[in-house]
Protein backbone atom coordinates (compact mmCIF):
# COMPACT_ATOMS: atom_id res chain seq x y z
CA UNK A 1 0.00 0.00 0.00
CA UNK A 2 2.30 2.51 0.92
CA UNK A 3 4.32 1.48 -2.46
CA UNK A 4 1.63 2.48 -4.28
CA UNK A 5 1.25 5.94 -2.62
CA UNK A 6 4.79 6.44 -3.35
CA UNK A 7 4.43 5.48 -7.18
CA UNK A 8 1.11 7.63 -7.80
CA UNK A 9 3.00 10.99 -5.86
CA UNK A 10 6.36 9.73 -8.26
CA UNK A 11 3.19 10.25 -11.30
CA UNK A 12 1.73 13.30 -10.07
CA UNK A 13 5.71 15.09 -9.44
CA UNK A 14 6.25 13.94 -13.36
CA UNK A 15 3.06 15.23 -14.43
CA UNK A 16 2.96 18.18 -12.62
CA UNK A 17 6.42 19.17 -13.26
CA UNK A 18 5.57 18.53 -17.12
CA UNK A 19 2.71 20.58 -17.39
CA UNK A 20 4.69 23.24 -15.37
CA UNK A 21 7.65 23.52 -17.80
CA UNK A 22 4.80 23.58 -20.49
CA UNK A 23 3.38 26.27 -19.23
CA UNK A 24 6.55 28.27 -18.88
CA UNK A 25 7.92 27.84 -21.96
CA UNK A 26 5.16 28.20 -24.25
CA UNK A 27 2.49 30.10 -22.41
CA UNK A 28 -1.08 29.44 -22.68
CA UNK A 29 -0.72 28.48 -26.59
CA UNK A 30 -4.71 28.79 -27.63
CA UNK A 31 -4.42 27.95 -31.31
CA UNK A 32 -3.38 24.69 -33.37
CA UNK A 33 -1.16 26.37 -35.49
CA UNK A 34 0.48 28.65 -33.05
CA UNK A 35 4.48 28.35 -32.82
CA UNK A 36 4.98 27.34 -29.82
CA UNK A 37 2.97 24.17 -30.34
CA UNK A 38 5.40 20.97 -30.45
CA UNK A 39 5.33 18.42 -32.86
CA UNK A 40 7.05 15.28 -34.25
CA UNK A 41 8.79 14.89 -37.61
CA UNK A 42 9.93 16.03 -40.38
CA UNK A 43 7.32 16.94 -42.20
CA UNK A 44 6.30 21.04 -42.87
CA UNK A 45 4.28 22.07 -40.14
CA UNK A 46 0.62 23.16 -41.27
CA UNK A 47 -0.58 26.32 -41.16
CA UNK A 48 -3.93 27.02 -39.40
CA UNK A 49 -6.73 27.11 -41.11
CA UNK A 50 -8.80 30.35 -42.61
CA UNK A 51 -11.19 31.04 -40.06
CA UNK A 52 -14.91 30.38 -40.76
CA UNK A 53 -16.72 33.74 -41.84
CA UNK A 54 -19.41 35.08 -39.84
CA UNK A 55 -23.04 34.71 -40.80
CA UNK B 1 12.64 29.43 -52.52
CA UNK B 2 15.96 28.78 -50.78
CA UNK B 3 13.42 28.26 -47.77
CA UNK B 4 11.28 25.32 -49.89
CA UNK B 5 14.77 23.41 -50.91
CA UNK B 6 15.36 23.21 -47.56
CA UNK B 7 12.25 22.38 -46.41
CA UNK B 8 12.27 19.28 -48.73
CA UNK B 9 16.19 18.52 -47.66
CA UNK B 10 14.97 17.75 -44.42
CA UNK B 11 11.66 16.40 -45.44
CA UNK B 12 13.51 13.66 -47.93
CA UNK B 13 16.71 13.57 -45.19
CA UNK B 14 13.93 12.63 -42.48
CA UNK B 15 11.94 9.87 -44.90
CA UNK B 16 15.33 8.30 -46.22
CA UNK B 17 16.99 7.63 -43.04
CA UNK B 18 13.63 5.92 -41.34
CA UNK B 19 13.58 3.94 -44.48
CA UNK B 20 17.01 2.90 -44.24
CA UNK B 21 17.33 2.39 -40.86
CA UNK B 22 14.22 0.10 -40.78
CA UNK B 23 15.76 -1.94 -43.60
CA UNK B 24 19.23 -2.22 -42.10
CA UNK B 25 16.90 -3.11 -39.06
CA UNK B 26 15.36 -5.99 -41.02
CA UNK B 27 17.95 -7.29 -43.11
CA UNK B 28 20.33 -7.59 -40.22
CA UNK B 29 17.15 -9.47 -38.35
CA UNK B 30 17.52 -6.97 -35.32
CA UNK B 31 14.28 -6.27 -35.03
CA UNK B 32 13.51 -8.63 -31.69
CA UNK B 33 17.06 -7.03 -30.26
CA UNK B 34 15.64 -3.09 -31.17
CA UNK B 35 12.25 -3.81 -31.14
CA UNK B 36 11.53 0.15 -28.71
CA UNK B 37 13.79 1.93 -32.04
CA UNK B 38 12.25 -0.25 -35.07
CA UNK B 39 8.55 0.75 -33.74
CA UNK B 40 9.73 4.24 -32.97
CA UNK B 41 11.17 4.70 -37.00
CA UNK B 42 7.79 2.52 -38.25
CA UNK B 43 5.61 4.88 -36.40
CA UNK B 44 7.10 8.10 -37.78
CA UNK B 45 7.61 6.14 -40.93
CA UNK B 46 3.44 5.53 -41.41
CA UNK B 47 3.48 9.35 -40.01
CA UNK B 48 5.34 10.75 -42.55
CA UNK B 49 3.79 8.63 -45.40
CA UNK B 50 0.42 9.74 -44.49
CA UNK B 51 1.53 13.53 -44.54
CA UNK B 52 3.24 13.42 -47.92
CA UNK B 53 0.69 11.87 -49.34
CA UNK B 54 -2.53 13.85 -47.85
CA UNK B 55 0.40 17.35 -48.73
CA UNK B 56 0.65 16.16 -52.46
CA UNK B 57 -2.87 15.38 -52.99
CA UNK B 58 -4.43 18.50 -51.32
CA UNK B 59 -1.43 21.12 -50.62
CA UNK B 60 0.26 22.31 -47.90
CA UNK B 61 -2.14 24.60 -46.85
CA UNK B 62 -5.26 22.75 -47.09
CA UNK B 63 -7.52 22.05 -44.23
CA UNK B 64 -6.49 18.12 -45.15
CA UNK B 65 -3.05 18.31 -44.03
CA UNK B 66 -3.53 20.70 -41.67
CA UNK B 67 -6.11 17.72 -39.67
CA UNK B 68 -3.61 14.91 -41.08
CA UNK B 69 -1.29 16.38 -39.45
CA UNK B 70 -1.99 17.00 -36.49
CA UNK B 71 -3.89 13.79 -35.86
CA UNK B 72 -0.62 11.71 -36.93
CA UNK B 73 1.17 14.25 -34.34
CA UNK B 74 -1.34 12.63 -31.56
CA UNK B 75 -0.45 9.02 -33.15
CA UNK B 76 3.89 9.76 -32.59
CA UNK B 77 3.28 11.35 -29.67
CA UNK B 78 1.44 8.01 -27.91
CA UNK B 79 4.71 6.02 -29.96
CA UNK B 80 7.05 8.27 -28.06
CA UNK B 81 5.70 7.93 -24.73
CA UNK B 82 5.69 3.80 -25.48
CA UNK B 83 8.89 4.34 -26.42
CA UNK B 84 9.98 5.81 -23.28
CA UNK B 85 8.44 3.01 -21.88
CA UNK B 86 10.29 0.58 -23.91
CA UNK B 87 13.36 2.44 -22.71
CA UNK B 88 12.63 2.13 -19.30
CA UNK B 89 12.13 -1.58 -19.55
CA UNK B 90 15.63 -2.54 -21.30
CA UNK B 91 17.82 0.04 -18.54
CA UNK B 92 15.84 -2.31 -16.32
CA UNK B 93 16.58 -5.33 -17.57
CA UNK B 94 18.64 -6.93 -14.32
CA UNK B 95 16.28 -4.67 -11.51
CA UNK B 96 13.11 -6.33 -11.37
CA UNK B 97 11.91 -5.20 -8.47
CA UNK B 98 12.50 -1.51 -9.93
CA UNK B 99 10.89 -2.53 -13.03
CA UNK B 100 7.65 -2.94 -11.52
CA UNK B 101 7.54 0.10 -9.54
CA UNK B 102 8.27 1.97 -12.77
CA UNK B 103 5.99 0.18 -14.77
CA UNK B 104 2.92 1.28 -12.18
CA UNK B 105 4.23 4.51 -12.24
CA UNK B 106 4.62 5.01 -15.70
CA UNK B 107 0.56 3.37 -15.85
CA UNK B 108 -0.14 6.30 -13.69
CA UNK B 109 1.13 8.79 -15.32
CA UNK B 110 -0.44 8.46 -18.85
CA UNK B 111 -4.00 8.16 -16.62
CA UNK B 112 -2.81 11.56 -15.13
CA UNK B 113 -2.09 12.90 -18.29
CA UNK B 114 -5.35 11.65 -20.05
CA UNK B 115 -7.02 13.17 -16.69
CA UNK B 116 -5.75 16.74 -16.71
CA UNK B 117 -6.17 17.05 -20.35
CA UNK B 118 -10.01 15.54 -20.65
CA UNK B 119 -10.58 18.36 -17.60
CA UNK B 120 -9.61 21.01 -19.71
CA UNK B 121 -11.31 19.94 -22.89
CA UNK B 122 -14.52 19.53 -20.73
CA UNK B 123 -14.70 23.32 -20.84
CA UNK B 124 -13.75 23.78 -24.13
CA UNK B 125 -16.24 21.42 -25.66
CA UNK B 126 -17.03 24.30 -28.87
CA UNK B 127 -13.40 23.26 -30.04
CA UNK B 128 -13.00 19.66 -29.63
CA UNK B 129 -10.76 18.84 -32.17
CA UNK B 130 -8.37 21.97 -31.23
CA UNK B 131 -8.22 21.56 -27.55
CA UNK B 132 -7.98 17.91 -27.84
CA UNK B 133 -4.98 18.44 -29.81
CA UNK B 134 -3.27 20.92 -28.04
CA UNK B 135 -3.77 19.60 -24.04
CA UNK B 136 -3.12 16.29 -24.94
CA UNK B 137 -0.55 16.22 -27.68
CA UNK B 138 1.53 19.31 -25.51
CA UNK B 139 1.01 17.64 -21.81
CA UNK B 140 2.10 13.90 -23.25
CA UNK B 141 5.09 15.66 -25.12
CA UNK B 142 6.17 17.74 -22.48
CA UNK B 143 5.69 14.64 -20.11
CA UNK B 144 7.77 12.62 -22.89
CA UNK B 145 10.33 14.91 -21.96
CA UNK B 146 10.53 15.02 -18.05
CA UNK B 147 10.33 10.72 -18.22
CA UNK B 148 13.44 10.78 -20.61
CA UNK B 149 15.55 13.10 -18.65
CA UNK B 150 14.53 11.06 -15.70
CA UNK B 151 15.72 7.42 -17.52
CA UNK B 152 18.96 9.15 -18.63
CA UNK B 153 19.78 10.14 -14.98
CA UNK B 154 18.54 6.62 -13.92
CA UNK B 155 21.37 5.00 -16.69
CA UNK B 156 23.66 7.52 -14.92
CA UNK B 157 22.50 6.16 -11.04
CA UNK B 158 22.66 2.44 -11.75
CA UNK B 159 26.24 2.55 -13.78
CA UNK B 160 24.64 1.09 -17.27
CA UNK B 161 27.28 -0.49 -19.47
CA UNK B 162 24.64 -0.39 -22.47
CA UNK B 163 26.38 2.53 -24.37
CA UNK B 164 23.88 1.96 -27.29
CA UNK B 165 21.07 2.45 -24.65
CA UNK B 166 22.37 5.87 -23.46
CA UNK B 167 22.85 7.45 -26.99
CA UNK B 168 19.55 6.01 -28.22
CA UNK B 169 17.79 8.26 -25.29
CA UNK B 170 20.13 10.61 -26.05
CA UNK B 171 18.40 10.96 -29.53
CA UNK B 172 15.37 11.35 -28.13
CA UNK B 173 16.13 13.83 -25.76
CA UNK B 174 17.90 15.39 -28.89
CA UNK B 175 13.51 15.45 -30.11
CA UNK B 176 12.38 16.35 -26.84
CA UNK B 177 14.81 19.45 -25.35
CA UNK B 178 15.72 21.34 -28.50
CA UNK B 179 12.68 22.20 -29.60
CA UNK B 180 12.03 23.15 -25.70
CA UNK B 181 14.88 25.33 -25.65
CA UNK B 182 13.98 26.63 -29.06
CA UNK B 183 10.33 27.88 -26.89
CA UNK B 184 12.60 29.30 -24.19
CA UNK B 185 14.29 31.51 -26.58
CA UNK B 186 10.90 32.67 -28.20
CA UNK B 187 9.57 33.46 -24.43
CA UNK B 188 12.47 35.23 -23.46
CA UNK B 189 12.44 37.38 -26.45
CA UNK B 190 8.73 37.90 -26.45
CA UNK B 191 7.80 35.94 -29.78
CA UNK B 192 10.13 38.04 -32.10
CA UNK B 193 9.94 37.01 -35.69
CA UNK B 194 13.18 35.01 -36.13
CA UNK B 195 12.52 33.46 -33.20
CA UNK B 196 9.14 32.35 -34.48
CA UNK B 197 10.52 30.88 -37.75
CA UNK B 198 13.48 29.19 -35.69
CA UNK B 199 10.97 27.39 -33.59
CA UNK B 200 9.17 25.63 -36.38
CA UNK B 201 12.68 24.62 -38.37
CA UNK B 202 13.98 23.65 -35.15
CA UNK B 203 11.63 20.84 -34.00
CA UNK B 204 11.91 19.27 -37.84
CA UNK B 205 15.97 19.67 -37.16
CA UNK B 206 15.64 18.03 -33.74
CA UNK B 207 13.84 14.94 -35.22
CA UNK B 208 16.34 14.73 -38.06
CA UNK B 209 19.32 15.00 -34.69
CA UNK B 210 17.94 12.42 -33.12
CA UNK B 211 17.72 9.85 -36.03
CA UNK B 212 21.39 10.94 -37.06
CA UNK B 213 21.88 9.80 -33.41
CA UNK B 214 19.99 6.70 -33.59
CA UNK B 215 21.69 5.34 -37.05
CA UNK B 216 25.17 6.01 -35.45
CA UNK B 217 24.32 4.10 -32.41
CA UNK B 218 22.66 0.87 -34.44
CA UNK B 219 25.17 0.99 -36.79
CA UNK B 220 28.67 2.07 -34.84
CA UNK B 221 27.05 1.09 -31.23
CA UNK B 222 27.53 -2.70 -30.13
CA UNK B 223 25.04 -3.64 -27.64
CA UNK B 224 26.00 -4.53 -24.52
CA UNK B 225 24.38 -7.96 -23.28
CA UNK B 226 24.60 -8.53 -19.60
CA UNK B 227 24.39 -12.58 -18.64
CA UNK B 228 24.38 -14.32 -15.85
CA UNK B 229 26.08 -16.82 -14.73
CA UNK B 230 27.83 -19.82 -12.63
CA UNK B 231 25.12 -18.93 -10.33
CA UNK B 232 23.81 -21.03 -7.00
CA UNK B 233 21.43 -20.55 -4.96
CA UNK B 234 21.53 -18.55 -2.24
CA UNK B 235 24.45 -16.15 -3.98
CA UNK B 236 24.62 -13.35 -5.45
CA UNK B 237 24.13 -13.14 -8.89
CA UNK B 238 27.18 -12.85 -10.76
CA UNK B 239 27.34 -10.74 -13.88
CA UNK B 240 29.45 -10.97 -17.24
CA UNK B 241 29.53 -8.07 -19.79
CA UNK B 242 29.71 -8.88 -23.52
CA UNK B 243 29.53 -7.10 -26.26
CA UNK B 244 27.54 -9.26 -29.37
Amino acid sequence: MKNLVVTLLLALLVVLTAVSVRRTVAGNATTVGSPTLMAIGTEPVPLPPPPKPSK
Amino acid sequence: MDNSIASYVLQYAGSSLEAGLLLYLGWGRQCKKQRAVFFGLFALLIAGAGRDYTAYQFGLRSPQYFYVYWSTDYLLVISAFLLVWLFFRRACLCEEKMWRYIRLSLGFIFFLVVGISVLSISRNQDHLFTYFTIEFNQNLYFTCLVLNTLLYLLLQQIESTDDQLGLLVCGVGIQFAGPTATLALLHLTSGQHFAESLATSVMRLCTLGMLLVWAYAIVRVRESTIKVTGRRIGEPALLEVTAD
